[in-house]
């Protein structure tokens, strides 16, 4: 489902990614980690176009991104679910609207907006703040705000960015048993996190960034 | 279809939000449109006056002194088969002076004092409307004074040359303004989208993340320059409106006979202009969008 083959990325002289390759097959979960600074959020930003890569080729759901045309890239951001690092919650927007947002761009109908909008909220447990500016939400709500926007259009790969940054441990929990569900459904998942806690014991196939490379694979 | 309820929603949205800058905007545009408006009207008024001082006047032929009436109706007939002339009517000596008179009303005594009727019978004739330019009717006029029997052709040659001239000279200075004016307001239009198109920014480059088309970011903005362009049409038309009503109506109170001279307000002044107005806002907007890239 995600294929990296010889990727390097450097802003100006510093490299970032240096002759990445791995495979991500469908319906995998898996993880990527490694110290902050490391590369982690630029290795997702290639498998969404919104960086490219200097050198390799990437494919993502069949698309071969060296290819795609400019055109095309929302069709390919439309299957995946992409949990940003830094939020990109709409401030002027409610909590309803951000994630309806998702749903508005893939111009379904607004009766079936409702219904899908109030089911992800309510799996995130945000049903009752669903009308709240999402600057009037505190840090672990806006994140599941996030989660609940990127995972509302069942999207068929799943890109989570330090997911549980601001999370406690009890919510980290259900966030990534919420994980484990859209992983069940078929959808694969990919998490970038520097926490060992989020990985550790789970079985899954961890990667580690360290130097621009992929220093060990390892199952946690 | 839904894309383009939700982009008019976020349109409509955004005009309200912005009111004060969109307020701006609208007004500038609809007094450009109003000034073009105002061009058109007078044009219009002028065109009016030249058409209907034309009919009344007509040309007058004056017939030489001690024609027969045998002279007479072979000048009666070749107007009557010239295909220029839409109606002849013959004036006799005795119909002049009674016209005079009563034109004169109060001060006809002064006639008293003619022992023999001064005025010479003539022959009023009505042109085709489309002959009706300065050059045609100069032309006809001299034609006619070659006639046989003919002393005199007049025709209101000062007023409508000088008049019509300054119609054409209105018509060019409206096209040429006009077309500066629909040019800013495009630019008008252009600079206030591409001011809210930096101020979201941010929100944009959301969307794109998120999967939106081109279509979906670029449609809201090019709508609200279409909503502004509209708005500014509507307020121009009233503005219009209200002007030339209040107008009509004061000059009408010292000149009762206006009335019938000045035109009611032409749908070209209210519909066409705003609605190119409408279409220029459109085309700022557009191009202010400009092309996204992922
Ligand atoms: N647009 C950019 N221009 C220049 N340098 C950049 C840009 N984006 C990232 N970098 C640099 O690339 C390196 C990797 O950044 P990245 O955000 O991928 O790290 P990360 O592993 O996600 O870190 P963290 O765990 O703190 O989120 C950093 O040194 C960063 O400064
Ligand atoms: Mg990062």
């Amino acid at each position: 489902m995600i294929q990296f083959a010889g990727v390097s990325k450097s802003y100006d002289t510093d490299v970032v990614l240096k002759d990445i390759t791995f495979t991500i097959d469908k319906g995998e979960f898996a993880y990527i980690t490694g110290p902050s600074g490391v590369g982690k959020t630029t290795l997702l930003k290639l498998v969404y176009c919104a960086e490219r890569p200097d050198e390799g080729a990437i494919v993502v759901a069949g698309w071969d991104l060296k290819k795609i045309k400019q055109g095309t890239i929302p069709y390919l951001r439309r299957n995946v679910g992409i949990v940003f690092q830094d939020f990109r919650l709409l401030p002027n927007k409610t909590v309803f609207d951000n994630v309806a947002l998702a749903l508005r761009i893939h111009d379904m109908h607004p009766q079936e907006i409702k219904e899908h909008v109030g089911e992800v909220l309510k799996e995130v447990r945000l049903k009752h703040k669903e009308n709240i500016l999402p600057q009037h939400l505190s840090g672990g709500e806006q994140q599941r705000v996030v989660i609940a926007r990127a995972m509302v259009s069942k999207p068929t790969v799943f890109l989570a960015d330090e997911p549980t940054g601001n999370l406690d441990v009890e919510t980290s929990r259900t966030i990534m048993n919420l994980f484990r569900q859209i992983n069940t459904r078929g959808t694969t998942v990919l998490i970038a996190t520097h926490s060992e806690a989020l990985y550790h014991g789970t079985g899954r196939r961890v990667l580690f960034l360290r130097d621009a490379q992929i220093e060990k694979e390892i199952v946690g | 279809m839904r894309i383009f309820l939700f982009a008019a929603e976020t349109a409509l949205k955004s005009v309200w939000h912005e009111k004060w800058i969109n307020l701006l905007t609208v007004l500038s545009i609809s007094i450009g449109l109003l000034i073009i408006s105002a061009f058109v009207t007078i044009t219009q008024n002028l065109d009016s006056v030249l058409k209907r001082w034309s009919k009344d006047f007509g040309l007058v032929v004056y017939l030489k002194d001690g024609l027969t009436s045998g002279e007479e109706s072979t000048l009666r007939d070749y107007f009557m088969h010239d295909t220029d002339v839409i109606s002849v009517k013959y004036v006799s000596r005795e119909q002049a002076f009674e016209e005079l008179r009563q034109t004169m009303g109060e001060q006809s005594s002064v006639l008293e004092g003619f022992e023999s009727n001064p005025l010479p019978p003539s022959f009023e004739l009505t042109l085709k409307s489309e002959l009706l330019t300065p050059s045609n009717v100069e032309r006809k006029a001299s034609e006619i004074q070659h006639l046989n029997g003919v002393d005199e052709v007049q025709y209101g040659e000062k007023w409508l040359s000088s008049l019509s001239t300054l119609a054409n000279i209105m018509k060019v200075v409206a096209v040429f303004l006009g077309g500066a004016i629909y040019i800013a307001i495009a630019f008008i239009t252009y600079s206030t989208i591409k001011i809210f198109f930096y101020r979201r920014k941010d929100e944009i480059e959301t969307l794109k993340l998120l999967g939106a088309t081109r279509t979906f970011i670029r449609l809201p903005f090019i709508l609200e320059g279409l909503f502004i362009g509209v708005l500014a049409g509507v307020v121009s038309s009233l503005g219009l409106f209200g002007t030339y009503s209040l107008l009509l109506n004061k000059i009408s109170a010292f000149l009762p006979s206006i009335s019938i001279v000045m035109v009611p307000l032409p749908l070209r002044a209210y519909i066409p202009a705003p609605l190119a107005g409408a279409l220029m806002s459109f085309l700022g907007s557009f191009v202010a969008v400009g092309t996204i890239r992922y």
